[in-house]
Parts: C-alpha cells; structure tokens; sequence
C-alpha cells in the first residue's frame, strides 16, 4: 500500500479544525431534516466544487475516494426506489414495486448519502489528526491524555498494518490449510486477531511508559502547546461558504426545480 | 558519606504477580552523583525492571509491586528504552521532541530553537525537522530517543538497552552520541552488549539470575575476576566469539562443491517486485547443499524482500531453477523450505510448544511414533523439553527465537531462510542458535541468513552477499580458514 498523498495547502486547511468539525456536524444533524429532493442536488452540486477544486489533492486521490460512494448511492437508492411504499405505481413485478414517491426517496436518500460523504471527505482531506486533537485540546478543553492517546495510537496504525502482512506470510509458510465455513472464519480470527493484539497491546503499554517517562503530566495546567491554534478569517470564510452553499441552494430549489417533488416525506 | 546520592534504594523486594519466587529480595543499590554506572546480568535477572524501579517508573506509572526501607529518587530524569519503534507517540520529529517541551510547559516561541538544539546535539542531521519518524533508521530513531531524553534536561540518564535492536554502525553511533551529551549526568546503563561501553563507565554491578549483586566495581577488576561469570550468563563482553570458537570444533565448509548435483538453487538476472516496482535485483547466485550465505546490508536496503521473492511470495522475473531432485512440483516453494521470520510470535499458529512442532510435520510422511520421536529429539536439542506444555508466548525471548527455528527446520526442509535470528539475543542464546544452524549445514542443509554480526559472515559464512540500495552481489569465500583450536 503505498499512495502518494501528497497536496497542496488550501484555504481549507487553514480553517481550525474544531470549527471545521463544529460546522459540519451541525449540517449533519440539518440534512436530515431536508426533504427537498431539489434542495439536496443542489447542496450536493456545491460541496463537489470544494470537495473538487478545494482539497488541494490529486485528481487520482480524488477520484478513488469518491468512488466508494457511488456505490453506497446505488445500495441506498436501490431499496428504497424498489420496495418502498407509494400511490403512483410507475412499474410492478412480483415484489418489485416502483412508484413515483419511493423513485423519489430512494433519490434523496441516495443524494444524501453523497453529500454526507463528500462533507465528510472534505473534512478527511484538509485534516491533519494531529492538529485535530491539538484543536481539540485548545478550543473544546479536551484532556491531554485522550488527546495524546488517540495521536498515539494512530501512529500504531500503520505499525499494525505491517505486523498484518508479515503474519499473513508466516501463516502461508507454515502451511495453514483453514476449514470451511463458519469454523475457518473462527480459524482465522483466533491465528490473526491474538498474535496482532498481543503485539499490539505490548507496544501500547511499552509507549505508555515511555510517554510517562517524559514527564507527561496529566493535568491540562499550564500546559503549552507546539501549534497554538486560534480561530482566525478562515473560519469565517468557511462559515460565510458554508451557509451560502445551503441559502443557494434553498433558493435554487425554489426558483428551478429539478423534480417534480418538493417534500419526498 | 561525603558524596551525595543521586539514587538508591534499600532493601528492595520485588514480585511479579504469578510468579513464584521474587525477583528481588533485600536488594540495595545507590548511586553517586555523576556515576557513569553499567548493570550487567543474563536474560531475565530483572536489570530493566530494576532501572525502572530507579527512576520511579515503578511503582508509579507500571503498577508491580514492590517494598523498599528507603528510596531516593531523581529530581528530573531521561529515559532511553530498546524499542525504537514503541517509545514515541508523535508521527514526526520535531513534534516529537515539542511533546516533551510542552510537558516541560516551555513556551511556543522558543520551541522550535530547542528542537533544533537538540536535534543538533545528537548528530541528527535532517534537512527539515518536520520529517516522519517512521522514515528515520533505527539507529537515528534511538538517537532521537536521547534528545527527547536530554530535552528533558536531566540529572541522570537511564538507558536501558539502547542499542539491543540496532545494527553495528547504528550501535557506534548512539553510544558515541551518548558519551558526548552526557558528561555531566549521572548515568545509569543495563546492557549485555558491553563491548562499547565498557570504556565509558566508572562501575559494573553484576547482578545474577536471582537478582542478587556478584560483583560492584570499577569495568577493570569486574573483568578480571568475574570472566567465567560473563561467558556463563551470555553477556557480550569484548572477545566472547574468539572464546565461542575456541571452545568448540567446527566442520570445514569452505570448500562447498558447486557441482551440479549439490546445487539446491541457481539464480541468474533474477528480480524481486514489491508493488509492482523493481526492489531487488541479483545477477548471479547459486545456493549449493551445506552453504551458509550471510547477507548483509543496512536497514532497508531490500535483504528481507530478497528472502521473500527467493520464496516465491512476492512475484519475480529473471531465472530462479530449484533443484527438482529437493523440491516438488505439487507444494508451493515457500511450503517446502524453513524460513524465520525476526519477530517469532507471528510464526506460531497452536497453544503448546509440543503443538507447534507438531504442526510443522503435518505433511510429512510419518508414523505418530516417528513423529513423536522427532519432536523428542527436537525438544532435548533446543532445551524446550521442561515447557514442552507451556503456551509459545509464555516463553523467554531467547527460547521463542529458538522455538520458532526449530519449527522451519524439524520437517528438514532442504533450504532454510533466516532473517537476523540473532537479532536482539543475548551471547548464549546466540551461540545455541549458532550450534543449530551448524548442525544443519552439516546434514547438507543450505542456510542463508541475514545478519548484521561480523563474527557470523566472518568465520561461518560460505559465501557473502552485500546487499546495497536493491543490488545484491555475492562473494564466495573459499579462502575462509577457521580458527580451530583443538
């Protein structure tokens, strides 16, 4: 595995990551309540312009990670535009039943479910987890030692992911034949999961003591900090983006309907 | 008493719960100001427990427990550990070094002249302090361990094995580093390389498997008087393999035939792919019954993938000929051959010593008895047969290491791949794994390993093999003489 990440900075990444976080778990909790399957296009349409142009990322980067989600917009839409209740039959066949209503939830759920994902790329793309966490100790109180657990032990991360393919060869050299159905699966999971976690749980504790033995103190007092993180003209910026997105798009939805249905309720 | 005492402690007991005896009974041990001290002992004789009980990481951060008369303990210490890769919790450098400066709660605005202070003052050389650790050598990662220790700005020093995990250049310069930054701290050192060190410190304290002291004085009379001690517990001290050696006679293997029928393996032009990119390439190789071909090469420079494609794990080009009078059509080529991986707990897949061995003669073509009688004579040779029941976890790291060959090598493959299995192990076990290799080469056995250990390619190898930026090239050493005493 061995994907070049490299980008460049955008003003994305300048925004403080807790305000980042902030804003878009309010959009979050506020896309459920849209029912607009017009309104959701348009957001939609929005966000891939920053996801797109504003992540700073390659095209292949780009590109890859999206990919996923068109599937989970398959899956999503596909259940409900199928099965799903409705008064307009379009098409019927055995249990398929296609009405206009669910085609349209089906849509919006689907639509909704790329936006989540694209909000949450965003976020992925523009965030370095250490400056998350140091944000988080900064603007949100969070206590050091989560903040430092959690930096350590996505530095494990890849030291695992290493420890995984190297079991993976040992096993196939001793020749490990695994047995069929539910009882391989057992098979599998007690030749991978003990020798990972006893590794892994050694080298938890060996940095825990480590970390101790650096005089990692507890107590958030006057504890100072390698990246002072404020809020700045970026958040703003990205708050004033943000709302504007969402205004547009209400007005859009208003103004040049895609579809026929406003409220797929 | 007129100088003053850094540390000690007195009347010391300490017992790991489930274990039977103590690890320490009524130990003492103080320490002066600006001592520069080595703690030597065997495996298991509880010396890194002892450094942590020193500084006070037990019982105040790992909870053991433990009764003592009296303690005194450092105002502010460094601690250096083994394990290069389980002793930082940042993903880069400079945020590293800034975890400890914050702790220390020095402000922003002088950190980064701090960093690169002390990046300055270990000798790490980076053109930007912003790079990823996981990118650094061992060697540079426990040297970035002795700055976050220094950033610390200690009265004493506590390192325990330092170099335990890295290879000779990497071991030279972490312990140059170390004798240049610490000339005014109290030190205190475990180590069983002592080679190194021996010229640094003031005083030796030789603790014994009970975790009693056998010997407390300056490196000159402890290596005097206690030199049978040192062979006895594995220590390494300056001259162990010359003693190894002499005391044992060696078959000649330096003139391996490389006729036809003995060849095992012929290489010719042969690459290895990782991620579809060229890794390694070897122009010629061939790997004849009875060879030991060490190869050496820094971290990283493609000796671990190598072993891997000449397994066939990882897809090749170029010419690779097994022999096919040792290796069948029907099996994978990594089936049919031992290999040994450095870490040995990810090669064991059963709950029971005796299971493991087991496991490794599943397809051979014996009788329960005959089985049973070959992990008999596996068990007595590798000294495993009182823990034939234990679980291969439970086991010290030496024996792990020499559970692990044993299981590559009791079906008697043909070939058997080694990677670094010295790595990391005390003089004695060493030479135990020294001795089981021997005893395979003698059966005809080819072994190609690789080390970092001069002493192995010096006086076992029949060939060597420099492995650089990829590029292997071989060396046949038929001039090899043994030095062989009796």
């Amino acid at each position: 595995m061995q994907l070049n990440f490299s980008y460049r900075t955008t003003w994305l990444h300048q925004v403080n990551p807790s305000v980042k976080l902030s804003i878009l778990m309010i959009i979050f909790i506020g896309l459920i309540f849209i029912h607009n399957p017009n309104m959701i296009v348009y957001i939609g349409m929005g966000t891939s312009l920053l996801y797109v142009f504003y992540t700073g990322h390659r095209w292949v980067t780009i590109g890859l990670l999206f990919a996923p989600f068109i599937l989970i917009f398959v899956t999503t839409s596909v259940a409900m535009v199928l099965f799903g209740d409705g008064e307009t039959t379009w098409f019927r066949f055995g249990i398929i039943h296609i009405t206009e209503e669910s085609f349209y939830r089906g849509l919006h759920l689907g639509l909704r479910s790329i936006v989540f994902g694209l909000f949450g790329l965003i976020f992925a793309l523009t965030t370095r987890p250490v400056l998350l966490f140091y944000s988080l100790m900064q603007q949100f109180k969070l206590h050091p030692k989560y903040a430092y657990s959690f930096m350590a032990a996505i530095r494990m991360l890849p030291i695992i992911a290493e420890e995984f393919q190297v079991l993976r060869q040992a096993l196939k050299i001793r020749g490990i034949n695994y047995e069929k159905g539910i009882k391989g699966v057992y098979q599998r999971i007690r030749l991978y999961a003990i020798p990972l976690l006893a590794q892994s749980i050694r080298r938890a504790h060996r940095i825990a003591v480590a970390m101790e033995a650096k005089q990692f103190s507890q107590s958030e007092q006057g504890r100072t900090y390698y990246y002072p993180l404020t809020y700045s003209f970026y958040d703003l910026l990205f708050f004033v983006i943000v709302s504007g997105l969402l205004v547009c798009s209400l007005y859009l939805a208003i103004s040049f309907p895609i579809f026929p249905v406003v409220n797929v309720r | 008493m007129t100088c003053e005492n850094a540390i000690s402690v007195d009347h010391l007991r300490l017992k790991f719960s489930g274990e039977k005896s103590f690890l320490m009974k009524d130990f003492s041990l103080s320490i002066q100001k600006n001592e520069k001290v080595l703690i030597v002992g065997p495996s298991g004789s509880g010396k890194s427990t002892l450094l942590q009980v020193l500084s006070g990481l037990i019982p105040n951060s790992v909870e053991v427990p433990v009764t003592y008369q009296s303690r005194t303990l450092p105002n502010a210490y460094g601690y250096v550990f083994q394990d290069p890769d389980a002793q930082f919790c940042m993903p880069y450098v400079d945020e590293e070094l800034a975890f400890v400066l914050e702790n220390m709660q020095v402000p922003h605005i002088e950190m980064e002249d701090y960093i690169q202070y002390y990046l300055h003052l270990v000798g790490l050389k980076l053109t930007n302090a912003h790079t990823k650790i996981s990118e650094l050598s061992g060697g540079m990662k426990q040297r970035l361990a002795i700055a976050s220790a220094m950033a610390l700005q200690p009265d004493i020093l506590f390192l325990d094995e330092p170099t335990a995990m890295l290879d000779p250049e990497g071991t030279q310069r972490v312990w140059d580093t170390i004798k240049q930054v610490s000339k005014e701290q109290t030190v205190v050192i475990v180590e069983h390389k002592i080679e190194k060190v021996l010229d640094y410190v003031d005083r030796v304290v030789f603790i014994n498997q009970k975790g009693q002291i056998v010997a407390d004085d300056n490196p000159q009379t402890v290596w005097q008087q206690h030199r049978s001690q040192w062979k006895e517990h594995g220590i390494w001290y300056p001259g162990v393999w010359n003693d190894y050696i002499r005391s044992h006679s060696f078959h000649q293997f330096a003139d391996i035939d490389h006729k036809d029928a003995d060849v095992l393996v012929q290489l010719s032009d042969f690459k290895v792919y990782r991620n579809k990119k060229e890794q390694v390439s070897v122009d010629n190789m061939t790997i004849a019954k009875g060879d030991l071909i060490a190869i050496r090469g820094i971290n990283g420079s493609g000796k671990s993938t190598f072993l891997l494609g000449l397994i066939e794990l990882l897809s090749t080009a170029g010419t690779c000929i097994y022999n096919p009078d040792s290796f069948v059509d029907h099996q994978p080529i990594y089936q049919q051959i031992g290999f040994v991986f450095q870490n040995p707990e990810l090669q064991f897949v059963t709950d029971q010593v005796y299971k493991e061995l087991e496991f490794s003669l599943t397809n051979i073509d014996l009788t329960d008895e005959e089985k049973h009688d070959w992990i008999d004579e596996m068990l007595q040779q590798i000294h495993l047969k009182h823990t034939q029941k234990k679980h291969p976890y439970e086991l010290s790291t030496g024996e792990k290491k020499r559970l692990s060959i044993a299981t590559a090598i009791i079906n008697r493959p043909p070939l058997v791949l080694l990677d670094e299995p010295t790595f990391g192990q005390d003089a004695r076990n060493t030479f135990e794994i020294m001795n089981m290799i021997q005893q395979l080469q003698k059966l005809g056995t080819a072994i190609v390993m690789v080390t970092h250990d001069d002493a192995i390619s010096n006086q076992f190898a029949t060939q060597k093999g420099y492995m650089h930026q990829g590029n292997l090239s071989m060396r046949s050493l038929k001039e090899v003489t043994f030095t062989n005493a009796t």
